[in-house]
């Protein structure tokens, strides 16, 4: 129950925040009106400012001017105190009219209510709030604005960005000092990558696809690598190359026989083989530069060069070493054949 | 008769600058570390690792790695690929996660051969 009652009571004074400074005011005035003496010579200091911002802010709501009535006089702001909750009850609905402001304007808020405790320069927190405000309504335009711009991005903005820099420039934060946000630059940026390559859009790039390897179990320690000449002629590559890599990369030894299948020695299903063809691809087939599967293999002064088709770039492969081979077999028999 | 290393020396290595060249290498590691599974007989298999750099002391790292897989390995001297290690079974993953958390190679510089 006390709970609730805090929780209550929290709310109260966030609405109270929220609303205008009065309850601050109040309080502050009660506690220190001794300060308030001190404070005020902060005031004159402030007109500089405050006339710049009352010109910028002018479309202000009514609380702010009510605030600022309150800021003018202690005194009124002890006689309204009485009043505060209704008039919240009354500019509740107002501020719930303008909607999206609300949240930030209380969070923000915190930080100028200390000061004001400190300062009981009212009008210099007052402004502080506006200036707070006018940014988040900027921001919140902003962000509307990209919405709009998400839904319509094919269309109006377009055309605004074909026409000229000027509209880039006109992006949401130019008008403003405000700094730009990362997703307004990251929309900025894919904007203008559909724009300038409509392909893209369509789908992201065309898919190398590749027929699945059919590999089968012979026996019980050979596997059957069916579709070999198959895929093989679908990658334009000889099926020796094709061969030499297999063997070196899962470390074993293999032959074609003779219904152009290549069987190999040791168990191997249809993922581990997918596995090394997919690097094959990889390195042996698609471009290296543009990805492009279009491509050709040569075999220049012992070096593989591949030649794309696409883009035309030429580039060395790494050639099918199969690296360390330990000793497995028996040594007996090998030392008997070196000897 | 000489062997090849005798003659020219077995420390030098023409390509240390340009494998150097991105600068922010950071460990003394260079080049790949190939991770190559190999046939034994029947459904054994062996692991080797080749390439890792000679300032490490491989005899080290086979006893942490003996101890961390369980199982058992070896280092044997090669004259191309230099020293190698080899491990019983199919380490390829445990040594490939190895080696980069203990900070000898990064993950580029690893290569993992096999299926």
């Amino acid at each position: 129950m006390s709970e609730e009652d805090s929780l209550t009571f929290d709310l109260s004074m966030k609405k109270k925040k929220k609303k205008k400074k009065t309850p601050f005011d109040v309080d502050a005035a009660l506690n220190e009106n001794e300060v308030a003496a001190e404070a005020t010579p902060p005031e004159p200091e402030i007109p500089d400012s405050e006339e710049t911002h009352a010109t910028e802010l002018t479309p202000q709501t009514n609380d702010d001017d009510l605030s600022l009535d309150f800021g003018g006089m202690k005194k009124k702001k002890k006689k309204k105190k009485p009043f505060d909750m209704d008039e919240m009850a009354e500019t509740l609905p107002e501020k719930s009219e303008s909607s999206e402001p609300v949240p930030t304007v209380e969070t923000i808020d915190a930080g100028p209510s200390e000061d004001m405790d400190e300062d009981l320069g009212f009008s210099l927190p007052a402004k502080k709030k506006k200036k707070k405000k006018k940014v988040d309504f900027e921001e919140l335009v902003a962000e509307e604005e990209d919405d709009m711009d998400d839904d319509d991005l094919l269309d109006g903005r377009r055309d605004e960005r074909v026409s000229g820099n000027a509209v880039v420039d006109g992006r949401s934060w130019s008008g403003s000092d405000r700094d730009y946000t990362y997703d307004e630059l990251l929309s900025r940026v894919f904007d203008i990558m559909r724009e300038k390559n409509p392909d893209m859009v369509a789908g992201e790039k065309k898919k190398f696809v590749m027929r699945p390897p059919q590999v089968l179990k012979v026996g019980t320690r050979k596997s059957s690598f069916a579709n070999f000449s198959e895929i093989c002629r679908l990658l334009h590559r000889q099926p020796k190359h094709v061969l030499a890599f297999l063997l070196a990369e899962l470390g074993t030894s293999g032959s074609v026989d003779g219904n152009n299948q290549l069987i190999i020695r040791g168990k191997y299903n249809q993922k581990q083989i997918e596995n090394v063809l997919r690097r094959y691809i990889k390195e042996y087939v698609t471009c290296h530069t543009c990805r492009s599967p279009d491509t050709l293999l040569q075999k220049d002064t012992r070096l593989f060069f591949l030649q794309c088709e696409t883009c035309g770039s030429r580039c060395s492969v790494a050639s099918i070493k199969s690296g360390f081979q330990a000793v497995t077999g028996k040594r007996a028999a090998i030392r008997a054949k070196t000897a | 008769m000489t062997s090849i290393g005798q003659t020219f020396g077995n420390s030098f290595d023409p390509f240390k600058e340009a494998s150097k060249e991105d600068g922010r290498q950071t460990g003394v590691q260079e080049g790949l570390i190939h991770i190559r599974i190999q046939q034994r007989n029947g459904r054994k298999t062996l692991t080797t690792v080749q390439g890792i750099s000679t300032d490490y002391d491989l005899k080290k790292i086979v006893k942490a790695c003996k101890k961390e897989f369980a199982c058992n390995g070896t280092v044997v001297e090669h004259p191309e690929y230099g020293e190698v290690i080899q491990l019983q079974g199919d380490q390829r993953n445990n040594i490939r996660d190895f080696l980069k958390s203990i900070g000898i190679a990064r993950e580029e510089q690893l290569k993992v051969h096999g299926f």
